[in-house]
C-alpha cells in the first residue's frame, strides 16, 4: 500500500509541474488560436537559461525567474516576428499547426550546438525529507506544489476578477466582437503571450527540477504532457487544463508505480487517445471557451 | 563520382520520390496533415526486415532479439512492408481522423509518432529496442553475387520500377473523379459534405493508400541500409518531408518529386559537403541543415505558399474566366 501512497505523492507534484506547463499552453490556444508546438522546446530553452544562472551561483529559485522573464520575451517575440504576421496573412488553422512545429524544430537546433546532447542537472540539493503518512517529499517538491497551486490561482483571479482577465474571455470568445467593443485586442494577445509565455519558463524550470536531469530531447515529452492534459480538460480553457493535469498526473504516476516508469508518457498518451475517441471536445467543453468557473 | 555514391544518390533518391508521392496524396491533395508518416515507413521497413530475417535464434542473428524471422523470398518482404504499412493506417486512422477537428487531428498524429518511436524504443524483445535491427538481407541475396558489378544496378532498377508504379497510381488517382472529390473536400469539407461526399470514408481510404505506398517506401530503404533502428525514424524526420512537399509544391505529383530532389536529396548533399569541409564544430552543421529546413518551410510558406511548381488550377471548358474567378477569390 505504501507504494501507491508515496505515487500519490510524487503525483501531486507531478499534477502541479504539468498544470504550470499546461494552463500556458491551453491559454495560448484559447485566447490567440494559436497551437503553439514550440512550446515543449521553450520550455527546455528557459530550463537551461535557469541551468547557466545556476551553474554561475545563482540559486535555483532566481533562476526560474530569469527562466519565467526569458519564456515571456522569447514568446512574445515569437508572436510579434512570426506567429501574428503569418495569421495576418490569413494562413490556415493547419498551415498555422506547420509553422509552429517548423519553429520548434529550430529552436531545438539552434540550441543543441550551444548545450550539447548530454544530459545535465542543478546544483540544488532538494532539501530535507517531509513525511506526511506514507507520502515523502522533499522541500523543493513542496515548494514546486505551494507555487503551482499559488500559481493556478492566480491565474483565477486574473481571469474572473481583473478588466485584464474580462478582456482576454472576451477576446476568446470573439475577437472581432471584443475589438468593436473597444478592447484594444492586440494590447491584450501581447499580454496573453507575456502571461503564457511566463508560465512556459516555469514550468521549464520547474519540470527539469522536478526530473533528474534533463536534454534537449526532452522538449518533446514536455510539449506531450502538456498537450494532453491540455486536450484532456477540453482545450483552450484555463480550468479545463486544471483537471486535466490533475488526472494525466496522478495517472502517470500511479501506473509508473504499478507498471514501469518507462511508459509514463505511453499512460498519458493513452489517456489522451481514450479522450479523443470517446469525448473529442474534452472534459469540459460544454462551459465554452475560457468561461469562468461556478 | 563512384558507383557506390551514385547507387546511394539513386536509391535514397526514388525512396524519398515514392514516400513523397504518398505524402502528396495525403496531405497536397487531401489536406491530411499527417504528421506520423515516418511512423508508415518505419512499420513498413520493420515489417519487410522480419519477414527476410531468419529467427533470432539463427546464430548469426542471436545478438538482436526480434519476433518473427519468416526468411521469406525476394518480392514477399517488400509486399508486406507495403500491407502492413496499409494495415497500420487503418487503427491510427481511426483514432485521428474520424471525429477530429483538422488541427486536432494534425496534433494527435505528431503525438502518435513520437510515442510510436519512444514504445519501440523502449520495448526491446519486439524489436530489438533501441539498437534496432541489423543484417537485414538485401533483396534476392541468396540468389544473387550482391558483391557483384551488376549488383547495384538491379537494386536502382528495382527502385526505379517501384517508383513508376508509385507514379502511376497516384497519377491515376489525383486525375480522376476521385481525386477531384479529394481536392473538394481539402478546399472545403463541409461544402463536400453537402454535395454528398463523405470526408471519413474519403480520408480514411487516402490514409490507408498513402500508409501502404510509404510501406512500400520503407521496405525498399531497409533492404538496401540492412539496418532500422528507432534513432532513424523521430519525428522530425517528417518534417523534412513536410519542406520538400511545401517547396516543391503540394497537390501536384510533379511537384511532389521536385520537392524530394530539392530538399532530402539536394540538402543533404549540400550537408554532406560541408561536413567534409570541416566547418565550425562537430554539431554544427548537422544542426544547421534542421534550422535551413525550419527557414525552408516558413519562407515558402510566407513567399509563395503554392511552392517552385505550383498545383495547376484545374477549370472546366465554359466555367467563368479563370482571371474572373481568381479577382472573386481575392475580394
Amino acid at each position: 500500500m505504501s507504494i501507491f501512497a508515496a505515487a500519490f505523492g510524487f503525483g501531486l507534484v507531478s499534477m502541479s509541474v504539468i498544470a504550470l506547463a499546461a494552463v500556458g499552453f491551453t491559454m495560448q490556444f484559447g485566447i490567440t488560436n494559436m497551437i503553439n508546438l514550440a512550446y515543449g522546446q521553450v520550455m527546455i530553452a528557459s530550463a537551461y537559461v535557469a541551468y547557466y544562472l545556476n551553474r554561475a551561483g545563482v540559486t535555483i529559485w532566481a533562476g526560474m525567474i530569469a527562466g519565467a522573464v526569458f519564456g515571456a520575451v522569447f514568446s512574445f517575440l515569437l508572436n510579434r516576428l512570426v506567429y501574428a504576421p503569418f495569421q495576418r496573412k490569413n494562413t490556415s488553422l493547419l498551415g498555422m499547426v506547420i509553422v509552429s512545429l517548423a519553429i520548434s524544430l529550430m529552436i531545438a537546433n539552434v540550441l543543441l550546438p550551444i548545450v550539447g546532447y548530454f544530459s545535465v542537472s542543478y546544483q540544488e540539493h532538494g532539501g530535507s525529507l517531509v513525511r506526511i503518512g506514507d507520502i515523502v517529499l522533499t522541500n523543493n517538491q513542496i515548494v514546486i506544489i505551494v507555487l503551482s497551486v499559488a500559481i493556478m490561482l492566480g491565474i483565477h483571479a486574473l481571469l474572473r476578477y481583473t478588466r485584464l482577465g474580462k478582456a482576454m474571455r472576451a477576446t476568446a470568445a470573439n475577437p472581432t466582437l471584443a475589438r468593436n467593443c473597444g478592447i484594444p485586442t492586440q494590447r491584450v494577445i501581447d499580454m496573453v503571450w507575456l502571461i503564457t509565455g511566463a508560465l512556459c519558463g516555469v514550468a521549464g524550470v520547474v519540470a527539469a527540477l522536478n526530473s533528474d536531469s534533463f536534454a534537449i530531447a526532452n522538449g518533446a515529452g514536455f510539449l506531450i504532457t502538456a498537450l494532453a492534459a491540455a486536450v484532456v480538460g477540453g482545450a483552450g480553457q484555463p480550468y479545463g487544463a486544471m483537471i486535466g493535469a490533475v488526472v494525466i498526473g496522478l495517472v502517470t504516476e500511479l501506473s509508473a508505480a504499478a507498471w514501469s516508469p518507462e511508459y509514463k508518457e505511453v499512460v498519458a498518451f493513452a489517456l489522451l487517445v481514450l479522450v479523443m475517441v470517446l469525448r473529442p471536445q474534452g472534459l469540459l467543453a460544454k462551459r465554452g471557451a475560457l468561461a469562468a468557473a461556478g | 563520382m563512384n558507383t557506390f555514391y551514385a547507387t546511394n544518390l539513386l536509391i535514397y533518391a526514388g525512396v524519398d520520390i515514392i514516400a513523397l508521392l504518398a505524402l502528396n496524396l495525403q496531405f497536397g491533395v487531401s489536406g491530411i496533415v499527417n504528421f506520423s508518416f515516418i511512423v508508415f515507413q518505419s512499420a513498413g521497413a520493420y515489417a519487410a526486415a522480419v519477414l527476410s530475417m531468419p529467427p533470432d535464434s539463427n546464430p548469426d542473428y542471436s545478438f538482436q532479439v526480434y519476433f518473427g524471422g519468416f526468411q521469406l523470398p525476394f518480392p514477399l518482404p517488400w509486399v508486406g512492408g507495403a500491407l502492413v504499412g496499409g494495415l497500420l493506417a487503418i487503427p491510427i486512422g481511426f483514432v485521428a481522423l474520424r471525429k477530429l477537428r483538422s488541427d486536432y487531428q494534425a496534433i494527435a498524429l505528431l503525438v502518435t509518432s513520437i510515442i510510436a518511436n519512444e514504445v519501440i524504443n523502449n520495448a526491446r524483445p519486439f524489436l530489438n529496442g533501441a539498437a534496432g535491427l541489423a543484417l537485414v538481407p538485401k533483396p534476392l541475396q541468396d540468389q544473387l553475387d550482391t558483391q557483384a558489378d551488376y549488383y547495384p544496378y538491379l537494386l536502382i532498377g528495382l527502385t526505379a520500377a517501384c517508383v513508376a508504379l508509385v507514379w502511376f497510381i497516384s497519377a491515376r488517382i489525383v486525375n480522376s473523379p476521385y481525386g477531384r472529390s479529394l481536392r473538394a473536400m481539402r478546399e472545403n469539407e463541409l461544402a463536400a459534405t453537402a454535395l454528398g461526399k463523405n470526408p471519413v470514408a474519403m480520408k480514411m481510404t487516402i490514409f490507408v493508400v498513402g500508409g501502404t505506398i510509404a510501406g512500400l517506401s520503407g521496405a525498399i530503404l531497409v533492404g538496401y541500409l540492412g539496418v532500422w533502428a528507432p534513432s532513424t525514424w523521430q519525428y522530425p524526420e517528417t518534417i523534412i518531408l513536410f519542406a520538400a512537399l511545401i517547396v516543391g509544391g503540394r497537390g501536384n505529383n510533379l511537384g511532389a518529386i521536385l520537392g524530394a530532389l530539392l530538399v532530402p536529396v539536394g540538402l543533404e548533399e549540400v550537408t554532406r559537403l560541408m561536413i567534409r569541409m570541416n566547418l565550425g564544430p562537430p554539431n554544427l552543421i548537422p544542426a544547421l541543415e534542421w534550422v535551413v529546413i525550419g527557414l525552408c518551410i516558413l519562407g515558402f510558406l510566407w513567399f509563395r505558399p503554392e511552392g517552385v511548381r505550383p498545383e495547376r488550377r484545374r477549370v472546366f471548358e465554359g466555367s467563368p474566366d479563370v482571371e474572373l474567378v481568381e479577382s472573386v477569390r481575392a475580394t
